[in-house]
């Protein structure tokens, strides 16, 4: 391809070029972040109730303890207190191994097992590695939220006689969910921001279309622009999104 | 009054070992060599966290012989030419393959090493050529000669080629069974599979023979010269044979001067 110039510098023709690439990567970064969003919400309810399990008699009090609350915190400690880039390798050369190997998987095994290691291997990695992690700030975000919520509204819906659940699911939560929009929508633009790590494992999305441009033409500014813009836009939409939400969550507050 | 003096006093050591570092440094700046140390065993780092390999020990050999003060710093590789632009390294010595597209940018010497791409594959791969891998999951280093070599035989954004930071992390992807193939440089390539049982390499003749040469940045003749002086002695005292022989074994290849 001839050199194209635009503004007489950036040179748009090797963008052309790995068009393709930079479009299947733009894919890939958001099925990534949608699919970690819904997932690490989820599993971040699970823990941050587990963090807040609390039972008034033995033995489901030890058992809360020591099933629920210790688990969580070592969880959300580990996953909190090191690097995702690290986990991201982790995950992917030594804990998934263990699980899909051709060789000796304990969950899958033999061609299945190469089949999956070969076309999704490093997308089922990076989205393990990035909802667990996700999860475990979520859940400090549920926890915090749930806290937040005052003792008499708990107090309140027992003494109408609702079970602790379903305080949980119609009171609680409800109300908390609300408080906890503004961090979510920090989260979820973390985790798109957080998703160009998985590029480290040969995953194919924006970084790693970025990365192969720069590593063919040993240029910087035309691939890493190019990518940071459409990460911005992709943030601008989801902060657009999470805005969206909480105004219609946020109906009926006089505040 | 003595406070003055003091203050003086201490002004004037400054100034007077400021203006001696200053011309120690015009006489004999200490050149920043970038090197990427994943490549073992061109570049590597030892236990002691020295950069050791071939490439190192060549660079030291041409250094000493053309008086050139030297300091070797790790750089990624997928990095490496940006640093030389940049300024941050003066040159690169990091097994980078001599070709068109990048003497364009950029200013090599003559060769100092012969390499070819080879293919990694797992001992039951019935792969016999770069031919045969066509529709295969290939893994490479970004940018690198493999790179070029898998993006020109099956299009450069295919999806098949999967791009990774450096060639341990391409061997381990390829033994844990997430890649068919691997291509690299033979002498790192060969180095790598013989951790690994269950890999062999294929050598597909049809591969091209390419140099390694030392990297400077385009138009830094001065700098070039004197490299190209220190390999052509080295290459003459035997010194180079000797350092070929301590990384690859073998006798060294009859280098092409230019």
């Amino acid at each position: 391809m001839e050199p194209i110039l635009w503004f007489g510098w950036f040179r748009a023709d090797i963008i052309a070029e790995y068009a393709e690439l930079f479009w299947r990567g733009l894919q890939m970064t958001i099925a990534v972040t949608l699919i970690c969003i819904v997932q690490g919400t989820c599993l971040g309810l699970a823990i941050g109730m587990a963090r807040v399990a609390e039972a008034r008699h033995a033995p489901a009090r030890q058992l809360c303890k020591y099933l629920l609350r210790w688990p969580s915190t070592v969880y959300v400690s580990f996953f909190r207190g090191t690097p995702l880039f690290v986990q991201i390798l982790l995950i992917h050369f030594a804990v998934l191994p263990l699980f899909i190997n051709p060789a000796d998987g304990l969950l899958i095994s033999g061609d299945t097992a190469r089949s999956i290691k070969q076309n999704y291997g490093a997308f089922v990695s990076g989205i393990v590695a990035l909802t667990l992690n996700a999860g475990a700030y979520i859940s400090e975000i549920f926890r915090a939220g749930i806290q937040s919520i005052d003792k008499g509204q708990v107090e309140a819906s027992r003494s109408l006689g609702m079970s602790f659940r379903r305080t949980m699911f119609h009171v609680v939560l409800p109300q908390a969910f609300r408080r906890m929009l503004p961090p979510l929508g920090n989260n979820a633009i973390s985790l798109l921001k957080d998703s160009s790590l998985i590029s480290a494992i040969g995953l194919a999305e924006l970084a790693y279309a970025a990365r192969t441009v720069a590593g063919a033409y040993s240029r910087y500014w035309e691939p890493y622009l190019t990518i940071s813009l459409m990460y911005w836009m992709l943030t601008l939409g989801l902060a657009y999104g999470i805005k969206k939400l909480e105004t219609r969550y946020g109906r009926g507050d006089s505040r | 009054m003595q406070l003055i003096h003091r203050i003086a006093a201490s002004l004037g050591f400054v100034a007077i070992a400021l203006g001696t570092a200053g011309s120690a440094q015009a006489q004999n700046k200490e050149l920043i060599v970038g090197s990427s140390a994943t490549y073992r065993p061109f570049a590597y780092e030892s236990p002691t966290k020295e950069i050791v390999g071939y490439d190192v020990d060549i660079i030291k050999a041409v250094a000493q012989k053309a008086g050139l003060s030297i300091k070797i710093v790790n750089t990624p590789f997928t990095g490496i030419f940006a640093a030389l632009n940049n300024g941050d390294v003066d040159l690169v010595i990091s097994g980078v393959t001599i070709n068109d597209k990048r003497k364009q940018s950029y200013d090599f010497t003559m060769p100092y090493f012969e390499a070819r791409q080879l293919i990694a594959v797992p001992q039951t791969s019935t792969a016999k050529s770069l031919k045969d891998l066509a529709g295969k999951k290939i893994g490479v280093v970004t940018g690198s000669s493999g790179d070029d070599t898998a993006s020109r035989e099956f299009g450069k954004t295919n999806p098949d080629i999967r791009r990774f930071e450096s060639t341990p992390v391409v061997i381990a992807e390829l033994a844990n069974s997430g890649l068919d193939a691997a291509i690299g440089d033979n002498g790192v390539i060969a180095f790598r599979v013989q951790e690994h049982k269950q890999l062999k390499t294929v050598n597909d003749p049809a591969f091209p023979k390419e140099y390694f040469g030392i990297v400077v940045k385009q138009g830094n003749k001065a700098l070039l010269d004197k490299l190209n002086a220190g390999l052509a002695a080295i290459k003459a005292d035997g010194s180079y044979a000797a350092i070929y022989k301590k990384w690859f074994q073998g006798d060294a290849p009859v280098l092409p001067a230019q």
